[in-house]
């Protein structure tokens, strides 16, 4: 009896302390372990470094705050226990999960609690549910279709277009993309082909795209072609421009297309490394510092600027209310600097602000980013 | 009239590789009646190993005008050899089995040599180096060629030149005729068919690894399971030329090349593959036998 009322105690001056203390809770869902355990904990670290650093320097609202991660396993039976377990535990708000099934398994039980999520989840299917407590913080194809059109006709003023896909549904869809965007600004496409993964042997279809004399080629697939196209691009003494789609960007791409890489643009989400805004330099030297590594990928750092937009509501509004703090995601912040690049959310919660970047392949194989120009 | 010559260097390049592996086929085919599909496999295998020599020897600080000639004839000799075991111990057991047999044994064999490869090397593509053949490329009225192109073409001339030559004027060549014919008499007739089908396989398998390594040199990414797509290619093109035949084999890759270029450069790059088969059925519906295979009479 004394033990069972000892453990009482215990249980209420540690409920008490943490009402005391008045801790803003923050929830991590994501894969610590299994398949996608490199990303989940790479997640994990930078959010809890963030907090960290905010912490530091006296926490929000004068409250500390206070990071409770679930590992969801990159599954969504996992996803739905931990989100039952994060909001039980009084989260206001959950950074995760890494993939879509995960984010998705999760929302809704997010929605009936009120409780804010943000995932870099780049399924169409998480925006489409119309929970005002979801925020995508990726870019879907649509987008890169719209930038890369974007980046043909305002930055690159091309007068005739060529595109390439080969048969794969992620290539097919990115192709019909780009090619949509275009059109709508007035792009003249004059050539839509489509190569067989593998192949090797390109020379056919380029001969072929000569004859129609376009200012860029455009290619939708991955780098193990795409690096050979632009080889042979060069070898054909075509003049054209090459660009690529986000699956070129591989270091491989460089090595398959030898001298001719020199030039290429290739489009994609920037690696961390690219980073070109300062915050992104200083939380990499400081995740690099604390972890002694690079994080995983641009992945971690979508979650960790979803973090950062949340606590920057706390911040202005000076409330955790999160049906407040949702209202001003959607409507008052405008790009609000990312450390991936300005943040604007639509109503859906879908990040409408990309966050592509187009490459030019230097001499020595490095990149530097052309466009957005700073 | 530019495309037109463009798209015909473009043919009469991987033209080229595909007639050096359908000589290796319809090699084996002549002497033995064996498809060895373990043929195309040989090929890739031949392109990782010439990347390993040539890793080897451009760390030596060695030229490269003597690099490349180098990692040729080891490859080749390596190749061969391994071409020699597989005869041994993959189809010399089965040659007086029935016909099935042997094509399966080659099919497995060719999926030991595929996995191999995947085993050693990884999933992923390897690449050649980029700069041990300048990327020198010469524009003549519009048309385009580049010097990996020219010693792709002049060699694989040099070399089918040599192979036709040595099959019709030697002493060798004439007892690998004689047993393509029959192997039963040309033993009658003092003839070791044994080594006349090491001789075989040691002739295909080096001219298969000669066209691996212009896949590695000329095109740079090689894949674990590239043997299988140039395989079915240069299989076409020697049922093409008629199998069995020699000067049939180098006509086949040729016009199968060719063919292609022309039908992605005029017709439609989807179907070019498609109209590869048509060719086939169309050529094997008229000369059952192949543009250059002889016509068996049948006695009735």
């Amino acid at each position: 009896m004394k033990r069972l009322l000892l453990a009482l105690f215990v249980v209420l001056a540690m409920v008490s302390f943490s009402f005391a203390a008045g801790t803003i809770k923050i929830g991590v869902q994501a894969p610590i372990t299994g398949k996608f355990a490199s990303e989940g904990q790479g997640i994990d670290n930078a959010v809890r470094l963030w907090v960290e650093q905010v912490n530091a320097k006296g926490g929000l609202l004068g409250k500390k705050i206070e990071v409770i991660t679930c590992d969801d396993e990159g599954t969504a039976v996992k996803a739905a226990i931990c989100a039952r377990e994060l909001v039980n535990k009084g989260v206001i708000a959950v950074i995760g999960s890494y993939t879509s099934t995960a984010t998705e398994a999760a929302q809704a039980t997010y929605f009936r609690a009120g409780v804010l999520q943000t995932s870099d989840g780049t399924s169409d299917t998480l925006v489409k549910h119309g929970y005002w407590t979801f925020f995508r913080n990726s870019s879907p194809n649509s987008a890169e279709g719209k930038f890369t059109a974007e980046f043909f006709m305002k930055f690159k003023k091309y007068k005739r277009i060529a595109t390439i896909s080969d048969y794969s549904t992620f290539s097919v869809d990115l192709e019909k993309a780009v090619y949509e965007n275009t059109k709508k600004l007035g792009g003249n496409i004059v050539y839509r082909g489509k190569i067989k993964s593998g192949d090797q042997n390109f020379t056919p279809i380029l001969t072929k795209i000569k004859s129609y004399n376009p200012d860029v080629i455009y290619f939708s697939g991955y780098y193990t072609d795409g690096g050979l196209i632009r080889a042979q691009m060069k070898q054909l003494g075509i003049k054209a421009d090459f660009v690529g789609g986000d699956s070129n960007d591989n270091r491989e791409f460089v090595k398959l297309a030898g001298s001719a890489a020199a030039g290429a643009y290739i489009i994609n989400v920037p690696l961390p490394e690219y980073l070109p805004y300062d915050i992104a330099k200083k939380f990499l030297a400081d995740y690099r510092a604390k972890y002694h590594e690079d994080p995983p990928s641009i992945w971690t750092l979508f979650n960790v600027d979803g973090l950062r937009a949340i606590l920057h509501a706390i911040e202005v509004l000076k409330t955790t209310d999160t049906k407040k703090i949702a209202d001003y995601l959607h409507n008052e912040l405008k790009d609000f600097p990312g450390i991936t690049g300005p943040i604007t959310w639509d109503k859906n919660g879908e990040r409408i602000t990309s966050a592509y970047m187009a490459y030019e392949i230097q001499p020595n194989g490095d990149y530097k980013i052309v466009y957005p120009t700073k | 009239m530019e495309i037109f010559f463009q798209q015909l260097i473009n043919g009469l390049t991987i033209g080229s590789i595909y007639a050096l592996v359908a000589l290796g086929y319809t090699m084996v085919y002549g002497v033995m009646k064996l498809i060895n599909f373990a043929h195309g496999d040989l090929v890739a295998l031949s392109a990782y190993i010439g990347l390993v020599i040539m890793m080897q020897l451009t760390g030596a600080s060695i030229p490269n005008y003597i690099v490349i000639p180098a990692v040729f004839i080891i490859t080749a000799i390596v190749i061969a050899i391994i071409g020699v075991i597989l005869e041994r111990i993959a189809y010399r057991p089965l040659r007086h089995a029935p016909r099935l047999s042997a094509v399966v044994s080659a099919l497995g064999a060719g999926m030991v040599i595929q996995n191999g490869i995947m085993l050693i090397w990884g999933p992923r593509p390897k690449i050649y180096p980029s700069d041990v053949v300048p990327a020198v490329y010469w524009n003549i009225g519009g048309v385009s060629i580049g010097l990996m192109q020219l010693i792709i073409l002049v060699l694989s001339l040099i070399l089918m030149v040599v192979l036709y030559i040595f099959v019709n004027k030697t002493k060798i060549g004439t007892a690998i005729r004689a047993s393509a014919i029959d192997q039963l008499a040309a033993k009658l007739m003092g003839i070791d068919v044994n080594k006349i089908i090491v001789m075989i396989f040691v002739i295909g398998s080096s001219l298969g690894s000669v066209g691996g390594l212009f896949i590695g040199m000329y095109y740079k990414g090689i894949y674990f399971n590239m043997g299988w797509i140039y395989g079915l290619n240069a299989f076409v093109a020697a049922i093409i030329g008629g199998i069995g035949n020699i000067p049939g084999a180098m006509l086949g890759g040729m016009l199968l090349g060719l063919f292609n270029a022309f039908i992605a450069g005029y017709v439609s790059t989807t179907w070019a593959d498609a109209f590869t088969y048509i060719l086939l059925i169309i050529i094997l519906i008229f000369r059952p036998t192949g543009i250059l295979g002889e016509r068996v009479a049948e006695k009735v």
